[in-house]
């Protein structure tokens, strides 16, 4: 390890442990949860990072460190399955493909995730604490506006790239070229069905014109 | 000759670039923390940018330290090192906060009990040369930014191998000798010219930053501090640069 990469990773931790802590402090539902895993450690290796990231809970604070020692639960993994993870859960399917891996107290990861997703913030009124009502409802509204622009504008590229992916580079079958080859596979059974028909007759004529010989 | 070899010679030692006598190092470095230790945290995020904090966090990373654990941050002063191992050895460890200087001690301890960490910390005034703890005491010692100051550093680090538990390693953190030619010129330049400014502007107190300053160039480089640990009977002793140099980790355990 560089020392320019030891700065970088203690920078990721301390960034993140304030990130976490800060959350942790304006969530609605406060530390509630964190004291049935105080003291509590998971290590999760990230294959993008290239460090351990160590959760430790320490009262109602969450200690980011690189600290591997004497890990409770240790989670291997990318950035890329964690996401995937959050979206529908298969975690099963993630182990089975080498994506997941899990050792350790299974249930330490389980209460670091349910705490995680219990995390709660009420945005509005805390950026009001901050500037004031009347700039934070334009704020709010200004966000709305822009997350309707960029869900437009989120979909309109997914259109694109899908067509993109079509038409040019021919990687993606278009609707219309499934339903065609759908069709031609439809009338190559029903052609199949009929020649075998035709064959069956033909073995059925041979057969009969070898009895007549004998 | 280097600092270390001359501190050998005769009765006198280094403050700074002055030479005085053992015996007065230790009342003006008292003076310089006493003078400094109210505005020491801010000066610290303003000297360093804020990086001491990330030296000290790769600190507490290669420290190994575990629920249960007793530590000692000897020359800890305002506490940094003392407030991430009290969270991390949990209320079953225990972390002792020593510093020879009593108001780097109350802005440590005052500091500490307004962020809630009460249970697992003690307060110690002591020497780091004559260590009021009994033999095989601690699982890990630390000691940041503290050991340029001390008179008798080999006296220090032969006292530091006395309370560690066997299996227990001490980590020194400390300036270092920058690795690159061109560092060594900035660093010098922004140490002697920039930093006493600072201090005078900040702190109203010029001298004790230019102490800073000198203490550091006056400080073994890496190779000769690990010589010492060894010396001292430390073994698997090791060292990492931080920042170019600019700070070195050394590392060394007592089997
Ligand atoms: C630069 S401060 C470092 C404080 C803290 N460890 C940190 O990293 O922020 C140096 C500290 O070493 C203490 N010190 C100096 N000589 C000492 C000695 N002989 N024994 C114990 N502490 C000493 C000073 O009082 C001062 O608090």
């Amino acid at each position: 390890m560089t020392n320019t990469t030891a700065m970088y990773q203690q920078f990721i931790c301390a960034v993140l442990e304030t990130v976490i802590n800060k959350a942790l402090a304006l969530s609605l539902n406060g530390s509630k949860g964190l004291q049935s895993i105080n003291q509590k450690c998971l290590v999760v290796y990230l294959s993008e990072l290239g460090f351990p990231l160590s959760l430790m809970i320490c009262e109602d604070k969450v200690l980011v460190t690189s600290l591997n020692e004497h890990p409770d639960c240790v989670i291997n993994t990318s950035i890329k399955t964690l996401l995937a993870l959050k979206q529908d859960m298969q975690i099963t399917e993630l182990i089975k493909q080498d994506k997941l891996d899990i050792s350790g107290d299974l249930k330490v990861a389980q209460q670091f995730a349910q705490f995680f997703e219990k995390l709660d913030i009420d945005w509005q009124t805390e950026l009001a604490k901050h500037i004031g009502d009347i700039p934070t409802f334009k704020l709010t509204q200004l966000g709305k506006k822009l997350s309707r622009k960029l869900n437009f504008a989120a979909k309109q590229i997914e259109a694109d790239s899908t067509e993109w992916l079509v038409h040019e580079k021919r990687l993606v079958v278009s609707n219309s070229e499934v339903s065609s080859f759908n069709l031609q596979v439809s009338d190559l059974d029903v052609r199949t069905e009929a020649l075998t028909q035709k064959l069956t007759r033909i073995t059925q004529l041979i057969n009969n014109a070898k009895d007549i010989c004998e | 000759m280097s600092a270390h070899d001359q501190d050998h010679q005769d009765n006198s030692t280094h403050f700074g670039y002055q030479t005085v006598d053992k015996n007065e190092k230790e009342s003006k470095v008292a003076s310089v923390f006493h003078s400094v230790a109210a505005q020491y945290d801010v000066m610290n995020d303003l000297m360093s940018f804020g990086i001491h904090r990330l030296w000290k966090r790769f600190t507490i990373d290669a420290s190994g330290i575990r629920p249960g654990n007793k530590v000692l941050d000897l020359a800890g002063g305002t506490g940094d090192l003392t407030a991430k191992f009290s969270q991390l050895v949990g209320k079953d460890g225990q972390v002792v906060l020593a510093d020879i200087n009593s108001s780097m001690l109350n802005v440590g301890r005052d500091k500490l009990r307004d962020r809630g960490l009460v249970q697992n910390i003690d307060y110690v005034q002591a020497n780091a040369q004559h260590l009021p703890f009994e033999d095989n005491t601690f699982d890990v010692i630390t000691i940041a930014f503290g050991l340029r100051n001390v008179t008798d550093k080999d006296e220090a680090l032969r006292s530091m191998y006395r309370v560690l538990k066997p299996g227990g390693r001490l980590l020194v953190l400390e300036f270092s000798k920058p690795e690159q030619e061109l560092l060594t010129k900035a660093y010098d330049f922004y140490s002697f010219n920039i930093l006493p400014k600072m201090g005078e502007l900040v702190a109203k107190d010029g001298d004790s930053y230019q102490y800073l300053a000198e203490s550091i160039r006056m400080h073994p480089n890496q190779e000769t501090l690990k010589e010492m640990m060894e010396t001292a009977g430390f073994e698997q002793t090791t060292f990492k640069n931080l920042t170019g140099g600019i700070v070195a980790l050394h590392k060394g355990y007592k089997f």
